[in-house]
Parts: C-alpha cells; structure tokens; sequence
C-alpha cells in the first residue's frame, strides 16, 4: 500500500471517530457533562490558550511538563547506556546488578511514591526521580541485552581481523548494539512520559499531568480531554523526534 | 608423500577431539574425534562432508575461535591459542560492518592495527578492483548484492596479507552464476599471492574445481574419511570437469565417499526415512571403492567413545 493510501486511510479513520464524538454531544446520546463534544473542547482551549489554566498560561503547563520529562529522559540516557552495556560486557557486573534491575523494573513506579515523597520531600527532585526510575530500569535492560545479542559472527570476524578487546567494544559491539539501543530507548520515553501525571501528582501546581488531575476534581471534563490531547500529542512528537534521530544515527536499522 | 615435508606443514592437526554439550547434564556430543592432517605451504584444500559432520568446527579450531577437547592445532609449528590476523576467515554469510562503506570495511584490520593509509589504500584500492567492485567504495553494505557483499568479505580478509586463509562455505548462499564467478575470481587470486587455503563445502563439483587436495569427513562423529589428491591441471573450469574422463571418475569416487556418510546421518536421524531420495544418485552405477587412497592415520579404527545417542 503506498504511503498516500495509508496517510488517507489514517485521516479519515479519525476523522469519523470525532465525527461520532460529536454525534453523541450534539445528539444528546451521551451527557455533555461526561463527554463534552469537540467543538466545546475546542473553545475551552482557545480559552485555555489566551487566559490559561489556573493563572497559569497553556504554553507553561507543556513547557513544565516536557521539561520535567526531558530531564529525566536525558538522565536515564546518559547513566542507564554505560550501566547496561557493562552488564552485558562482564558478567559479573551483570550478575551483581541484574537482581536490583529486574525486581525494580515490573513493580509499578506509583508504589514508590510514598518512599519518594518521605525520602526527597515534595520539591522538583521528587517529579525527576520518578519519571527517571521508570526510564532508566528499561534503558539498562534494552542496553545489557543489545550487548547479548550481537551476532557471535560479526565478533569473530572482528576477532580474526585483529582487534584489540578495547577496539572489539568500541568498533564492532557498540555500533552494532546501536539499533536496539534506539529501539530501547524509545520504549523507555514512552513508559515514561506515562509516568508524568504520577509524578505530577506529587504536589505540583503546574504540568499538563497536573491540570488533568486537578480539572477533574473541579468535574472540568472539557479541561481533562485538553489535558489528555495535549499528553498523547507531545509523547507522539517525542517519539517522531526519536525516529528521526534513529534514521540519522543508524541508518542500516533492520537493513542487515 | 607426506613424509618428508613435515617441515613445511603450514597447518598440523593432531588427534584433533572435540566434544559439546549444551547442558551440564546432557551426555556430550563428540563433534570431532582424532582429526589428523596437514595442510602444506600454499595448497588448497577442500573439506568435504555430509552436514553436521564437524566442518565448521574443524575451521573454528584453526581459526582459534574454539579450543579442541584434545589435541593440538599447530600454524607453522606455533599451537593456535586465539584468533589473530595471520588466519584470514571468510565466512558462509558476509558478516560486513553495516556502519562502515565497502571501502571502509576492506580496511578494517589494517585500520585497527593503525597501518599508515598510503600503504593499505593503494592495496585495498588493487583489491576492490580484483574482485570487480570498483566504483562501489562509498557503498554500505546494505546497498550491496549477496555477491558484492561476499566479495568484500573475501577481500577483508585478504588485505592483511594471512598466512592461511579459511573459508567456510563462503559461496553457499549464492547464485548459482554469482558462485561460478567468485570460484573462478577466488582462485585467480589464489594463483597470485599462492596463500594456503581451507575451504570447507558439501559442494563435490565445487572442492574438485578448487582444491590441491580434497578431505573427505565421515558424518558425525567427524573423522577424516579420506584424502584424495586432485591432480587435473589448472585453470580448471566446469566445462573440463564435464568432459574430461579422469574428472568424472574423481567426481564419481568422492560422490560415492560423501553419499556413503550422508546415508548413515539419514539411517540415524529420526525423520531420515522421509526424504529417501535426498541424494541425487543419477549418476549412476556405484564403482566399488576400495576405501579411497590414504585414509588418514588410523583414525577409522578408534572406535567411537561417547557416542550420543
């Protein structure tokens, strides 16, 4: 199917959903009170955008949030890459560290909001400490397995060239570990963009995560759905700018 | 006329043993028993045999990438302790570098080695027009046919001037056309730098059109089966394997030795009896074979210990 196809395809099939999203307000299917219809949404976010949220301008509730977000991604990066690849690189480091790893990385963050709160208080570190525990842990992973699954091949071959141990990690088993790096990278900002409302949750007065949590309690269903837009908007273009990274950095992805 | 040139024996294997086991308490499975042979200064020899007879492990030995269970593995009197550049390997799949051009993968080992580039360029330049890539140096390998990207592999390999080169299967996932040209492209360069090849095939025609010497190994345990001297004149091609008498015999005699070991796999294996006809025995009347010429010191005679079962 050509890419057009798919791109028209892709249109129309959201363009019937909010068509039946707007069936059901203006048709008095479903309360405007619980559902309220696209058109109200979008006025609500006009207003949003010119007043906004809570004396808090629109524009701050997203820039808190992906700043917050971005943080902690840039973190789990930079420390959770070197942490994996050790892991998988000397087994010893692997085996010393995998327990903490795979008993932190299914339990759902939310639990440890609590210690969080009582260990580090209510401040920014706290937000920063959440979203990154729930990145990092899936970063190690994907970077420890990356290592394990390079081809045995392409190391021997390395090998009957004449590498050096340095020069067979850094020549041949990091570039080749690139591509899932990506790959788990990318799973990683996922989980963790789902981990902002929590995180916001933790005694903020500002964040799209916030504003969802505290419109509902104001019954703002209007507020919510905006909220809820804005969230899933920004974690798509988050995943498109990793896209776009990954076609840059390792352009033989799933080519060989 | 193995004795007097020992001295010059470029490879030596001696009671060669291997043995596997992928569990601790699965029975071992002996891959290799009391493989013996040498390989002379600039010969080229065919390792032949049914798969899974231990082929691939005889080349992994000598490329140091696994150590024997027993036995020694000697490179010119030295025992082979890992991996290095003096054994050139070209592998059945290309195995490049997708990150890196042709030009870039060709000069890999020299680059790591930190060889000055006025010396490898020029030679990697000679090399990537001898095997006819030309014109294709700032390709990736993605970019690259399954030929092209053999032959880039065969010239990775052949820049840092081996001492040995070993070749498992390089041309099985080829076209049947693409394997002609690279056979014929491979001993061309063969015959210019005379490096002593292993070639490891299951490919009868394929090791009489190559080799100095075929091995023939027995099916698993793998033991050497049979060590036939190929004495047709070289340039060999196809056509003169078709016409000429003394080829069709070699070809007819080997056949005979490998079908007789694929056989036993099939006798052996569970499903064995549903592919009956695997082996394509048109050509014919079986001659009677009184066991080859020289069959390898003794080895037939062990008697297989930790057989699996």
């Amino acid at each position: 199917m050509s890419p057009t196809r798919k791109l028209i395809i892709s249109v129309a099939a959201v363009a019937f959903v909010v068509a039946l999203w707007f069936a059901a307000g203006h048709f008095g299917l479903i309360s405007r009170l619980l559902l309220p219809p696209p058109d109200e949404v979008a006025s609500t976010a006009t207003e949003l955008w010119s007043d906004g949220y809570v004396h808090v301008p629109l524009w701050r509730h997203i820039a808190v949030s992906i700043a917050r977000a971005l943080a902690a991604f840039a973190a789990a990066v930079i420390t959770g890459i070197p942490i994996g690849l050790a892991m998988g690189m000397f087994p010893g480091v692997g085996a010393a560290l995998d327990p903490f790893v795979q008993f932190l990385r299914p339990l759902p963050k939310l639990a440890l909001i609590p210690l969080i709160i009582v260990w580090f208080g209510v401040g920014e570190l706290s937000k920063f400490l959440l979203i990154y525990l729930a990145t990092v842990l899936t970063v190690i992973v994907a970077a420890a397995a990356a290592v394990l699954n390079v081809k045995r091949g392409r190391i021997r071959a390395a090998e009957a060239l004449g590498v050096s141990k340095y020069q067979l990690f850094r020549y041949v088993i990091f570039p080749s570990a690139l591509p899932e790096l990506f790959v788990g990278v990318r799973m990683a900002v996922g989980i963790g963009w789902t981990t902002l409302i929590a995180a916001e949750m933790i005694a903020a007065n500002s964040g799209l995560g916030w504003m969802v949590i505290n419109a509902s309690a104001y019954l703002r269903t209007d507020v919510v759905m905006i909220g809820i837009l804005l969230l899933g908007i920004t974690g798509y273009l988050l995943d498109l700018l990793l896209v776009a990274l990954q076609r840059v950095a390792v352009p033989w992805i799933g080519k060989d | 006329m193995l004795d007097d040139d020992a001295a010059d024996a470029k490879i030596e294997l001696r009671g060669v043993s291997m043995s596997f086991s992928a569990r601790r308490s699965a029975p071992a499975t002996v891959a290799l028993e009391n493989v013996s042979f040498e390989v002379r200064d600039r010969e080229f020899v065919c390792l032949l045999g049914p798969s899974g007879c231990g082929k691939s492990t005889v080349l992994n030995l000598i490329a140091g990438f696994e150590r024997p269970t027993s036995g020694k593995i000697l490179l010119e009197g030295r025992p082979v302790r890992r991996p290095g550049p003096d054994r050139g390997v070209v592998f059945q799949e290309p195995l490049l570098f997708p990150w890196l051009s042709d030009l870039e993968n060709v000069t890999f080992g020299p680059r790591m080695h930190g060889d000055p580039p006025d010396e490898y360029l020029p030679k990697a330049a000679r090399l990537i027009e001898q095997v006819g890539l030309g014109g294709f140096e700032r390709h990736r390998p993605y970019e690259l046919s399954g030929g092209m990207k053999q032959r880039t592999a065969l010239a990775r390999a052949w820049i840092g001037s081996p001492r040995v080169l070993l070749m498992d299967e390089p041309f099985a996932a080829l076209d049947a056309q693409t394997r002609l040209m690279m056979q014929e492209q491979l001993v061309h360069l063969w015959e210019q730098t005379k490096t002593t090849v292993v070639f490891i095939t299951h490919d009868v025609e394929e090791a009489i059109l190559l080799a100095d010497r075929v091995l023939v190994m027995t099916s698993r345990p793998g033991r050497i089966k049979a060590d036939i001297a190929v004495s047709l004149k070289r340039p060999r091609s196809y056509e003169q394997l078709i016409s000429s008498n003394s080829a069709a015999e070699l070809k007819r005699q080997i056949f005979h030795l490998v079908r007789e070991e694929t056989l036993k796999t099939m006798d052996r294996s569970p499903d064995g009896g549903r592919h009956p006809g695997a082996t394509s025995s048109e050509t014919g009347s079986v001659v009677p074979i009184t066991q080859a010429n020289q069959i390898a010191g003794g080895a037939a005679e062990r008697k297989a210990s930790g057989r699996h079962h």
